[in-house]
């Protein structure tokens, strides 16, 4: 039982985490653990300054916030305060994998699983060097505030990741395939799509050629789609950038066209997968929030603070990768919304364009990246030959206004590795999504 | 059964700045141990975190040889050293006005700039013993200011960055040259597409090709350098180590995850004076492909060591940016996003770059692509490096490349 003082406002947020990497290195066993950890954050606000404290002895937490509270000065004001007023008090237990929690898969049976894909990675003997790895890792979350509320939840996380790197003479490539869910039987029974990828990712070694920089059409999957959504929008969606600058708000004041009236991007903590974030670390419930609609500034993307100081609503986009660090606004899953063509249908006006089907990495500040993993020419409206690209390049405004078709195929996509990093802050497990999109001209190197 | 015990502390005290202004204050306080036990070719690993329990977790790391990791029992021989680079830099009481009237002076300074993003002071101690004799001890602290710079009415998340971290805090230094970045910041400037000696962080190009330098792609024929260890390759000007001396790099510690010390300079060789000397392993892999171990390896404190590369140290070729770069330069502050090809094609982007002229920045250049090729960026096309400029403890290389504007 925790006691709160009056003249603060206090919360804290426990985080007990079970996690398993197995990783396999050439064939042969390189790591194999379970690592479970049990940490609190614990934050106390005056009305003039926030103290913050990380510790992993979570049974003394009284003795932890005692010695927050002796920091600051008690302000008898406080539950007048702006952002203490913006906090939702919710209480709420919503355990949505207890029936398939990955902490009741035995170590024997996670290496068994991985074991199990091994051989696929010396079928093609151009793969020189190979690692694949299993990841898991299953959170319950505490949070309780000095305003009453009190959530129990959980999230849970599972997959695989394969890479490899291929010669065959002068030609060299590294490929990579993931598959990342939330439930252990999810991992299971990818064989087939693992065979496919080294067979395709081979043939782009083979057969692929320089591309001949310059402005193209470009249409982008899912994934270079969402990465590029994630990249270019969302992270200018984070409301806590607007805060040094008072010019910013008329900037980015709702309502402004922002990209082509047929774009539509949203960020939600309820879609099920990586960004599945069903309480922020501040305790608020996730809602669906539109970025863009319509091609105008619908929303943007909110912590207590940020909302208090810009005054709009709270978004459930507080979010820490760790008790280590204080809740900062971070996106969920943010994706693209479909639109109404096939993709037949969208490639079949391009003369001479390319198809980003792969990626490493994206980023994205007024002028944004994408750096291709896997690419094709688009001519005369067909796929063509695989092309090598370093990468694309473009204003992301610009961008935004030039897109000019999407599929109404969308797909919600879980990275099992990496994630979203803001400044100290990384990796943030986030979901990305969207249609194929086309994008009447990018800069292509 | 051979044995190491490692244990690290970290002690950081953080501030957030918004607007200029701190507005909260984070201490953490974090404590690791490890037992890793060899035997029968096998390794055993238990972490904990919190005050370690050695026994408790030497019991646990034996029962881990039960999973069968294969690793070589080779640990380091006997050797007792200690490095304390631990002196306060700023009493813990005095950071939050300090720092306040720091952020006070940079507003006033550069008042069409926004500040945010952190200020923290960083302790960290780790200490290594194994059953081979070898007693390790390295303590180090730093300052760090990670401040994002928005230029007020641009519209974006950040335009500029003002980054330093060091042993010591010299806020006239630091408010001295971002003034000169500021002033050059609202000149407008333009060049043609063309061939420019580009002034940049040497990891920003590196990095890129980080993988070519890693042991087990060398050994299975998959680097573009497989084949070329030895042989010089680069230019003569080129020497690149990585930099675990807490002389250059504050904080760093003088030894690796297994215990490796690189004496007397604490800075393992990659490449010397152009020639491939070193290649990126653990023991595992150093010993799986035969490769010479140069002794970089990092683990968490509950895994497997593997292969790791901390900060970089490019010995200089010049005193001063005017040496380097006569004439007009390029000098890209932000590239975010710029990649490789599997041949070596590197290109990137520039968020933002100044003109330079002998050395000094003469206005802020519009979007502009940079790139070049891998041999050729660190053959012919290298220039040269330069340390403790624009501040103390800067590390910036110079290459001819390819300019083209965005």
């Amino acid at each position: 039982m925790i006691n709160f003082r009056e003249g603060f406002y206090a919360d804290i947020r426990i985080e007990d985490r079970s996690s398993t990497v197995i990783a396999y290195k050439a064939g042969v066993l390189e790591n194999m653990k379970n690592r479970l950890e049990k940490q609190a954050f614990l934050r106390v606000y005056d009305g003039k300054l926030w103290y913050y404290a990380s510790v992993t002895d979570v049974e003394h937490l009284q003795e932890t916030l005692d010695g927050l509270y002796a920091a600051g000065t008690a302000n008898p004001d406080i539950l007048k305060d702006p952002i203490v007023r913006r906090f939702e008090v919710n209480r709420d237990r919503r355990m949505s994998f207890e029936d398939c929690s990955v902490r009741d898969i035995t170590l024997k049976e996670k290496q068994a699983l991985l074991k199990g894909y091994l051989p696929l990675l010396s079928e093609n003997e151009c793969i020189k060097m190979s690692q694949a790895t299993y990841l898991d890792r299953n959170s319950v979350f505490t949070f309780i505030s000095s305003l009453g509320a009190d959530i129990n939840f959980d999230y849970q996380t599972c997959g695989l990741s394969v890479s490899f790197d291929m010669t065959e003479g002068e030609k060299q490539f590294s490929g990579s395939w993931q598959q990342g869910g939330t439930c252990f039987d999810e991992a299971k029974g990818h064989e087939d799509e693992i065979r496919a990828t080294i067979e395709e990712q081979y043939r782009y070694m083979r057969d692929s050629v320089p591309v001949e920089p310059g402005k193209y059409p470009v249409v982008l999957s899912p994934e270079a789609a969402g990465v590029f959504a994630h990249e270019s929008f969302g992270h200018k969606s984070e409301a806590d950038f607007m805060l040094s600058d008072e010019t910013m708000k008329a900037e980015w004041q709702l309502g402004k066209t922002v990209g082509s009236p047929i774009l539509s991007i949203v960020d939600s903590g309820e879609v099920p997968g990586t960004g599945f974030t069903p309480y922020d670390d501040e305790g608020t419930k996730a809602r669906k929030n539109y970025l863009i609609k319509n091609g105008k500034l619908a929303g943007r993307l909110h912590s207590a603070m940020t909302a208090a100081m810009l005054d709009e609503g709270l978004t459930g986009n507080a979010r820490a990768v760790s008790c280590d660090f204080e809740p900062i606004v971070r996106m969920t899953a943010t994706y693209i919304e479909g639109g109404e063509l096939d993709f037949d249908e969208l490639i079949a006006p391009i003369e001479k364009g390319y198809f980003i089907k792969h990626i490493n990495h994206g980023s994205g500040m007024s002028t944004f990246t994408i750096a291709p993993n896997v690419c094709y020419e688009i001519v005369n409206g067909k796929l063509g030959r695989p092309v090598q690209i370093s990468v694309i390049t473009g204003s992301v405004f610009e961008t935004l206004g030039r897109i000019d078709g999407l599929t109404k195929e969308v797909e919600q996509l879980s990275f099992i590795t990496g994630g979203c990093g803001k400044m100290e802050q990384y990796p943030l497990p986030v979901g990305f999504g969207g249609p194929f999109v086309r994008v009447s001209e990018m800069n292509v190197q | 059964m051979e044995k190491e015990f490692i244990k690290n502390t970290e002690k950081n005290i953080t501030l957030n700045v918004t607007a200029g202004r701190i507005d909260s204050f984070r201490r953490t306080e974090k404590t690791t141990g490890t037992v890793r036990v060899y035997e029968n070719g096998c390794i055993g690993v238990a972490g904990c975190i919190g005050e370690p329990n050695e026994e408790e977790l030497t019991k646990r790391a034996t029962e881990a040889l039960e999973f069968a990791i294969p690793y070589p029992e080779k640990l380091e021989g006997a050797l007792e050293l200690e490095q304390r680079h631990d002196e306060e830099i700023i009493p813990i009481h005095e950071l939050i006005p300090t720092m306040q009237a720091f952020l006070d002076r940079l507003g006033k300074e550069c008042p069409n700039f926004a500040f945010s993003n952190k200020i923290g002071l960083e302790y960290t101690s780790t200490e290594y013993v194994n059953s081979k004799g070898r007693r390790l001890f390295c303590s180090g602290g730093e300052v760090n200011t990670s401040l994002l710079v928005q230029n007020r009415g641009s519209g974006n998340v950040f335009d500029t960055f003002l980054g330093w971290k060091g042993d010591s805090f010299d806020a006239d230094a630091l408010i001295t040259q971002f003034k000169k970045e500021y002033d050059a910041f609202f000149k407008r400037v333009d060049i043609e597409p063309g061939r420019y000696p580009i002034v940049i962080d040497i990891s920003t190009v590196l990095y890129r090709f980080a993988n070519h330098f890693i042991g087990e792609l060398y050994a299975a024929g998959a680097s573009l350098l497989s084949g070329k260890l030895g042989e010089k390759i680069f230019s003569d000007k080129l020497s690149v180590m990585s930099d675990m001396n807490a002389e250059t790099t504050p904080g760093a510690c003088f030894f690796d995850a297994e215990g490796c010390v690189s004496a007397p300079d604490f800075r393992p060789c990659i490449v010397e004076n152009g020639v491939l000397k070193g290649l990126l392993t653990c023991k595992k892999s150093a010993d799986t492909f035969n490769i010479p171990n140069i002794g970089t390896a990092q683990a968490a404190y509950d895994g497997v060591p593997g292969v790791g590369l901390s900060g970089l140290y490019v010995s200089p070729t010049a005193k001063s940016l005017k040496q380097l770069v006569q004439g007009k330069a390029i000098y890209v502050v932000m590239a975010e996003g710029g990649d490789a090809t599997p041949d070596g094609h590197f290109a990137s982007p520039a968020q933002l770059a100044y003109l330079m002229e002998d050395g000094e920045l003469v206005g802020r250049l519009g979007d502009i692509n940079f790139g070049g090729n891998f041999f050729e960026l660190f053959g012919k096309d290298y220039i040269g490096a330069v340390r403790d400029e624009p501040l103390k403890g800067s590390s910036l290389c110079a290459f001819m490349m390819d300019v083209s504007k965005g």
